[in-house]
């Protein structure tokens, strides 16, 4: 799962970005509104942490232009703008969801969690495909009701797959949802990992469509 | 509706005052009036009265002499046309003696005349008996004849404190009434006066509308605009503390919330790196938000302050030396440079360690915005302009449109993603105000801003 976070605080936006890593989620940090958009229209997220106090380029007026260019990321507006008016003007503005700082970590986790899901059109906390069954709250991920340790990478990359259930992934989809800027992506980890949670899943869990990338169920 | 003052007195009344005025100046008028009227009235009664003696007198004569003339003298004593019956209140029951050549009583009424000194002809007021009298003695040559009529003169006080009463009366009973009359009117006319009171008590910090104008008195109008300017003065020194109030809450409110979302990452992460590096975070964040409220506290203390109460002279060249060696063991100390100029014994009246606070701002705001590798230069000058103080640097230098924005609190400049409270420009900017110098932020024409304190010469 691939998120971007826009936070001109250094602080903040440092605190932010390991908070979120810690979900498993790679997190790309930008510090201004014109960077934010750029990667925004460059680049496909799973959703977006948003400031709107930003320089160069005001957060509402990012968010404006994302959805007026028909670009549907979720969007968690997070901001210290407080009043009533700001608040009804950034959800009408097309962001999802809108939280004031200061943020408990718990509470934007959660609430992220709730963006994803409802963003993958399900209604139930848990990603569930057969027998397999994963919380994304616990971290947790079952196969028949047995606990299946897994690594961190490998946990993301399931995630990956279930939240785009039935949609084929393809090898570079699922590679920057593994890895956030700057991160040195491994040659092949893709596959490596594919074939450990083959290995403790089952080896029909995840199928392999050829040329294109991976799949979990029926691809459409 | 009456307010009472602190030292117990009551505040004139407007109404009270018109009213106490406005009696004492119609009974004024009347006073006059009546007292102009009154004598003319006696005068006129007097007149009348004397007239009346001088016909009774030739009246008198007439038929003195024709007594004498148809009966002889002796018939004179028999004759009597006293009438003692009033006919009339003011009728004068008249007194009279008439002599003759020798000045023997041929006739006289049963209460004659006082006896007079001298024998004159004409008008003469005599007192006798400690009353006073109105005598007219007429004499007539032909018969040898001389007649003294004379009159009371009670009679005329008397006509005249009739004629005073009836002047003072109606006005008497007319005051009380006029009075109220001036206190409605008065009142009718202080109405506005009343319903701006209660528009103006209408306004409170979260409703300083203007109060309208349009449909009060001449008189009020002034008022009305004055305290329109005075609202809306208000209004934008309410509004600016609102702004400073939502800014310093957003300021302080982020390093906050960086703090506590480190502090939650240190407790959740595993890994020992992430663990320590979100605890220098922690320490990073309390470091900055100790430094916003410690400078939000510097302006707190100095935007109240009219002046400097305490000034000594301060050498500028000295001031400049302690803070760039203070600033150069931090880091980036080597492009951090002194140049005291021509001028020796630069010196302004003022607080030393508000200027030095100032200049501490102002090296440290080169220090942060100007890129790695740059130099930052704090001169002195003297001269004709007046001492200066400044600190230039070879960066980047600040867009033109922002130069005016620089001092305002928590602006940090569009495109900057530095460190700093925001509040740095507007410190030195109010310790500048104190010192009655300018502060002056321009780009250098050779690249790099340059910060000026200047006083004047």
């Amino acid at each position: 799962m691939r998120l971007l976070l826009v936070e001109d605080d250094a602080l903040l936006g440092d605190g932010l970005r390991a908070g979120l890593a810690l979900d498993g989620y790679s997190v790309d940090w930008v510090r201004d509104g014109e960077a934010a958009r750029l990667a925004l229209f460059a680049e496909g997220y799973d959703a977006c942490v948003l400031d709107l106090g930003l320089p160069r380029r005001d957060g509402l007026a990012v968010l404006k232009e994302l959805r007026a260019r028909d670009n549907h990321t979720p969007v968690l507006i997070l901001t210290a703008r407080d009043t009533l008016e700001d608040k009804v003007a950034g959800l009408d503005a097309g962001a999802d969801d809108y939280l004031l700082k200061p943020v408990e970590l718990a509470e934007l986790r959660a609430r992220l969690r709730a963006l994803l899901r409802r963003a993958a059109g399900a209604a139930s906390p848990l990603l569930q495909h057969r027998t397999l069954s994963l919380d994304p709250a616990s971290k947790q991920v079952t196969l028949s009701g047995r606990v299946v340790p897994l690594s961190g990478r490998e946990y993301a990359l399931l995630h990956d797959l279930l939240s785009h259930k039935n949609r084929i992934r393809s090898r570079q989809e699922l590679e920057t949802g593994l890895y956030a800027w700057g991160e040195e992506v491994e040659s092949n980890t893709v596959e490596v990992y594919i074939h450990r949670l083959r290995r403790k899943l089952g080896a029909d869990m995840i199928r392999t469509v050829r040329g294109l990338g991976y799949v979990l169920g029926d691809a459409s | 509706m009456r307010t009472r003052l602190k030292n117990g007195l009551t505040p004139a009344s407007l109404r009270a005052h018109l009213l106490v005025m406005l009696l004492a100046a119609t009974s004024l008028v009347w006073l006059a009036a009546a007292w102009w009227s009154y004598h003319d009235a006696r005068h006129e009664a007097e007149e009348l009265l004397d007239a009346q003696l001088a016909q009774s007198a030739r009246l008198l004569m007439a038929q003195t002499r024709h007594e004498l003339e148809e009966e002889g003298a002796e018939h004179l004593t028999a004759l009597d046309f006293m009438d003692d019956r009033e006919l009339h209140p003011y009728e004068q029951r008249l007194q009279f003696r008439i002599l003759d050549s020798e000045g023997r009583h041929l006739l006289s009424s049963a209460n004659p005349p006082p006896t007079l000194t001298s024998q004159t002809s004409g008008y003469a007021n005599v007192v006798a008996d400690g009353q006073g009298w109105r005598v007219l003695q007429v004499e007539d040559p032909g018969l040898q004849l001389r007649a003294e009529v004379a009159q009371s003169l009670a009679i005329r006080d008397e006509l005249a404190q009739k004629v005073a009463v009836r002047l003072a009366l109606p006005v008497l009973l007319a005051l009380p009434l006029l009075g109220g009359l001036i206190y409605l009117v008065v009142g009718r006319a202080l109405r506005p006066v009343n319903e701006l009171a209660d528009k103006v008590k209408a306004r409170t910090a979260a409703n300083l509308a203007p109060v309208e104008a349009r449909g009060l008195p001449r008189e009020l109008q002034p008022l009305a605009l004055a305290l329109n300017r005075l609202l809306s003065r208000l209004n934008r020194t309410l509004e600016s503390e609102r702004r400073f109030t939502a800014d310093a809450a957003h300021e302080l409110r982020t390093p906050l919330a960086a703090i506590q979302m480190q502090a939650e990452v240190a407790e959740a992460s595993a890994d020992g790196d992430d663990r320590r590096h979100a605890l220098q975070q922690v320490l990073a964040g309390t470091r900055r938000a100790t430094r916003l409220v410690e400078q939000l506290l510097r302006l707190a203390r100095l935007d109240p302050l009219a002046g400097l109460s305490d000034t000594h002279p301060v050498e500028l060249e000295v001031l400049a030396a302690q803070v760039v060696d203070e600033l150069r063991h931090g880091a980036g100390a080597s492009r951090l440079h002194l140049d005291p100029g021509h001028d020796t014994g630069v010196i302004v009246d003022g607080d030393a360690d508000l200027l030095g606070v100032a200049l501490h701002n102002l090296v440290s705001n080169a220090l942060r915005h100007a890129p790695e590798g740059s130099e930052i230069t704090v001169g002195i000058e003297g001269g004709n302009g007046g001492p200066r103080l400044w600190v230039a640097d070879n960066g980047p230098g600040v867009p033109e449109d922002e130069l005016a924005y620089l001092t305002e609190r928590f602006y940090r400049g569009r495109s900057t993603t530095t460190e700093g409270t925001g509040l740095g420009l507007a410190i030195v900017q109010r310790i500048a105000e104190l010192h009655g110098a300018t502060l002056l932020l321009e780009n250098r024409p050779e690249g790099g801003l340059r910060a000026t304190l200047t006083w004047r010469a």
